[in-house]
């Protein structure tokens, strides 16, 4: 039951985390009826991974051996784009808010990207979707006896507990002020693509596409990756017990870039950008 | 932003391809891999460092199983009762372990590249 638990809930937790920050985006903004953007998103993902659990048992041959890898790639960095984006674009709408709340609104339909937010609930969701929806489905088809049973329960009791993470962000969101509430879901997003990217190389590298190398330190011993604070800091922060040289540069090299992007130049741009309605 | 998306799409694609081509190659050796009762059979697996070489692996119970490597990082799938090959990288001489992630207190097995 323990095994079945910590890893439903660490395939759970990422999506889940994504989906609390989107969702509460929208309510501090003001844009509730984008919740739908997001619910869609997130079902979607849902079931394309319930689909691709199906498909990986009957497909074979090279489909099988390729596909699958194929698809976790392209989500995953799909995911590092959609996630730089959206915190770009937070970054730069907590810059122009001037506290009005009809403007707040404005600004966030501006250009009609809400449905950014729905994608990134669907990337959030399908990335580890399938593979969650693979092992409950196996858990279950081996169930037999109490053990089996136990598993069952401890692999569901994994994915509601991630969920209520998810739920619990999205309302502490709302308790904290605005421009808080964006300084800090910028950089967990930045962090959180970060870690993305890292996972992405290291997938490419797994692949054979890009070469291999030794990892730079081992803390597998400290904090596996398989635990479940493991799990969390590695959906958080991308924790990682044995990176190698490219994940931790590209690790590294994302948040130098992105921090300075996001962070950096204050002063110059919060000018320029300054509020046309104001006087 | 948009030079940032460009990126990406030109990595994606990139993935894409290099992962198709592979497919072709067949001269890697391939190395059978069982899995049996939630576990790995053989669970030592000695390969030849510096040659690439193609995992297959049959799955003979009934669930899936997750093939899950820390370094180089894989996650692989193998549904039940079917047969995944999994191309491997060229390998330094050294320990590679792995388990089932979905059994990992009985799927354990090594690579060992020599």
């Amino acid at each position: 039951m323990g095994a079945a638990f910590v890893i439903t809930l660490r395939e759970a937790f990422e999506a889940s985390l994504i989906l609390g920050i989107v969702y509460a985006y929208l309510e501090k903004v003001g844009a509730r009826d984008g919740f739908r953007f997001v619910t869609w998103g997130g079902t979607v993902g849902l079931l394309l991974s319930v689909a691709m659990g199906i498909a990986v048992t009957f497909l074979s041959g090279p489909l099988l051996d390729l596909g699958p890898d194929i698809i976790t790639v392209v989500v995953i960095f799909a995911a590092v784009g959609l996630l730089t984006w959206h915190a770009w674009w937070m970054q730069q709408h907590a810059r122009l808010m001037k506290g009005q709340v009809q403007h707040r609104i404005d600004e966030a339909r501006a250009g009609n990207r809400l449905w950014v937010v729905g994608l990134i609930a669907f990337t959030g969701v399908f990335r580890e979707g399938a593979e969650t929806v693979l092992f409950l489905w196996g858990i279950m088809a081996q169930a037999e006896g109490a053990a089996g049973w136990s598993s069952v329960i401890g692999g569901v009791a994994g994915v509601a507990l991630a969920a209520a993470i998810g739920w619990a962000i999205f309302h502490g969101g709302r308790h904290i002020s605005l421009s808080r509430f964006f300084t800090v879901t910028t950089a967990f997003i930045m962090l959180l693509a970060a870690g993305l990217f890292a996972t992405g190389v290291g997938r490419l590298q797994g692949l054979g596409l890009l070469p291999l190398s030794e990892p730079v330190w081992n803390t597998s011993w400290l904090l596996s990756d398989k635990s479940v604070a493991g799990g969390f800091l590695s959906g958080l922060i991308g924790y990682r017990s044995q990176p190698t040289v490219p994940e931790l540069c590209v690790y590294v090299g994302y948040i130098l870039v992105m921090g300075i992007v996001l962070f950096g130049r204050r002063t110059p741009t919060g000018v320029t950008l300054a509020d046309p309605t104001q006087p | 932003m948009k030079w940032i998306a460009v990126g990406v799409g030109a990595l994606v694609l990139g993935a894409l391809l290099g992962t198709a081509l592979p497919v072709s190659a067949q001269s890697a050796p391939e190395i059978p891999l069982v899995i049996e009762k939630n576990r790995f059979q053989p669970d030592v697996i000695k390969v030849k460092a510096g040659q690439s070489f193609v995992l297959v692996i049959t799955n003979k119970d009934k669930g899936p199983e997750e093939l899950d490597m820390q370094q180089p990082r894989i996650e692989k799938v193998i549904p039940g009762g079917k047969t995944v090959r999994l191309k491997m990288p060229a390998l330094k001489p050294g320990k590679y372990p792995f388990v089932g992630e979905y059994h990992s207190e009985t799927a354990k097995a090594t690579i060992v590249a020599e």
